[in-house]
């Protein structure tokens, strides 16, 4: 168990290591993803911004800023990892492999706070958005990133068996930021695509959020209405089904003798 | 650092491994077929082979990196599949290829990284990687980030950090390729290093038949999967040299006057015409003999000469292409 802590922290300072080398990309990253919320808030508002709607739009838009990290982060660090030659050379560890994915997201969601933290800071400062933080907020948070990281997980475990994904990458994270109530709540969708958004991995936690930090709900009432527990339902899924699609595409990886290639 | 083999003398044991592939014909491609070897420990044993000959996948299926379709690797007695963790701390491994390495960060981040990654931490860690960088010479520049290094710099980083948690048994899947004459001499004297003074396995693959020629005890020689030699060095080396000859007479290539010789092959060099290759029997030695002194050619020397490695593997393979043709055409007239 201690090489597999060991593993694991190493992992994640590895990653943190080699972010900072990149900084200035992430930094524009942030300022890019800044200024496409300040424009999006300003057409949905019809040429205003309403601040009803930004408390409601900045919740969204932030939990999918994490989804956009995470997913094409992991995707691209393991197929940069593939081609660069390292990928092989990781797994030549006595620790679980999981664990080095792990710690892979674990930075990653490291480096997501970092942004989504500076990216917040500045839109809550600019656009004096209306936002009464709480508490029970982090629990639902943390559940979604569950749920997303099972989600990078299916990624991550196509990435090993099939390398050029970052186009599908690209456009499930895109795909995510309209169909997953981000933009606009999931009840104002049709029927038949609310149903579809509800089975993604960031809608349910985009909603509990909403209804934590814009009306006030406790953690026991949004459990009692059923969202809470439909968000538990849905982290879990995607957090089972990661784990054994990952763990099933690095046995077919290896099986494959593909591990390595890109 | 590394905890005792379980069995000292067999560094490695592979037995009737094999690895197919289905290729998106739906063609099945043997790149490994039923190849069985023992790798003693403390020897620099050479895996030679053309591209393609199944080397890379043995070492990755050694590795645990692959994993074969039927067949045992045992690494100091642990077996990769069922004791992968154990097996696994007996290697360090430079795959082929230019990056083993993070190029993004220092040399010191990563030897302390795959360190760290094989479960050694803390200060013996620190003072291995110190010691690493001191024999390379790379201390000064410890704090560089690898992509401001030479190529040769970049994989003596990558043969340190395969180095760093001290493993009995080193595999290097073609070390030298791409790196000058200086680095590859560095490298060279390192594998030597390794395995004399050190007592580690080195098992390395390489094309450069000559670099296998002066570093290796033993030599494997894959063709298409199939191991087709495996033999000390030097029994290797007399496999074919009671046939070989080498006949030396004064003059230019001109004077033979398209003069036969069979499969010898004829060079000129400062005034002497030197005639190499094999020669089945006597009489047929005195019958190029005679045909060179009927062309008026002064005979130099005579003898017997130790083929190089370069050209048994050249006749091996040629052998085992002759062998299968053979067998071809057994099974066709069976069919």
């Amino acid at each position: 168990m201690k090489i597999a802590f060991l593993a694991l922290s190493n992992e994640i300072h590895k990653r943190i290591l080699i972010a900072w080398n990149y900084k200035f990309n992430l930094m524009s990253q942030v300022v890019l993803v800044t200024v496409i919320f300040v424009g999006a808030s300003f057409l949905l508002g019809k040429g205003q911004f309403n601040p009803n709607q930004l408390s409601t739009l900045f919740i969204g838009y932030i939990v999918w800023f994490y989804a956009r990290i995470t997913i094409m982060g992991t995707s691209m660090d393991l197929k940069d990892e593939a081609e660069a030659g390292t990928l092989e050379q990781t797994y030549m560890t006595p620790a679980p492999s999981e664990f080095l994915l792990l710690g892979r997201m674990l930075a990653m969601l490291f480096i997501a706070t970092v942004m989504v933290l500076l990216a917040s800071l500045v839109l809550l400062l600019l656009l004096h958005i209306p936002l009464s933080l709480s508490w029970a907020a982090l629990p639902v948070l943390l559940l979604t990133l569950a749920g997303l990281l099972g989600f990078t997980l299916i990624l991550g475990g196509a990435t090993l068996v099939y390398k050029q994904i970052e186009g599908l990458a690209d456009l499930i994270q895109n795909l995510l930021l309209f169909v997953t109530g981000s933009l606009l709540p999931v009840t104002d969708f049709p029927g038949w695509l609310a149903t579809l958004a509800r089975t993604l991995p960031i809608t349910e936690g985009i909603e509990v959020l909403r209804q934590i930090l814009l009306q006030g709900q406790s953690l026991s009432s949004t459990w009692s209405s059923g969202s809470l527990r439909g968000l538990v339902l849905n982290s879990v899924v995607y957090l089972s089904a990661g784990w054994l699609i990952f763990k099933w595409s690095e046995h077919i990886a290896k099986k494959q003798g593909t591990l390595g290639h890109y | 650092m590394i905890p005792f083999s379980r069995f000292p003398t067999a560094a490695i044991e592979v037995t009737s491994l094999s690895k197919t592939y289905r290729t998106r014909q739906r063609s099945i491609v043997r790149a490994v077929d039923n190849l069985s070897l023992s790798v003693p420990a403390g020897q620099i044993f050479g895996l030679l082979g053309a591209n393609g000959a199944g080397k890379t996948t043995t070492i990755k299926m050694i590795c645990g990196l692959i994993t074969p379709t039927s067949g045992r690797v045992l690494v100091n007695g642990y077996d990769v599949a069922h004791e992968r963790s154990a097996a696994i701390r007996q290697i360090g491994v430079v795959l082929e290829g230019t990056r083993n390495v993070y190029w993004r960060l220092t040399a010191w981040e990563n030897l302390l990284y795959f360190g760290r990654l094989k479960g050694v931490s803390g200060q013996p860690l620190k003072a291995r990687a110190e010691q690493l960088l001191r024999e390379l010479q790379l201390w000064e520049q410890r704090n560089d980030t690898l992509r401001t290094y030479s190529r040769g710099m970049q994989q003596k980083v990558a043969i340190a950090c395969a180095l760093v948690t001290d493993p009995p048994l080193i595999l290097l899947d073609e070390p030298t390729l791409g790196l000058d004459v200086q680095a590859a001499c560095v490298m060279k004297e390192w594998v030597i290093k390794l395995a004399q003074e050190q007592g580690k396995t080195v098992v390395l693959t390489t094309h450069q038949l000559d670099i296998a020629q002066e570093l290796c005890d033993r030599i494997a020689i894959m063709h298409k999967g199939q191991l087709v030699a495996d033999q000390p060095l030097s029994e290797l080396l007399h496999l074919f040299s009671q046939e070989r000859y080498q006949i030396r007479v004064k003059g230019n290539l001109a004077d033979l006057r398209a003069a036969c010789f069979g499969n010898l092959t004829v060079r000129s060099e400062h005034g002497e015409v030197i005639l190499t290759g094999a020669i089945a029997d006597q009489a047929t030695l005195y019958h190029y003999l005679t045909r060179l002194q009927d062309l008026s050619l002064p005979l130099l020397s005579v003898r017997r000469v130790e083929p190089d490695l370069e050209e048994i593997f050249m006749e091996l393979l040629t052998r085992s292409e002759k062998g299968e043709q053979r067998e071809d055409r057994v099974l066709s007239s069976v069919q």
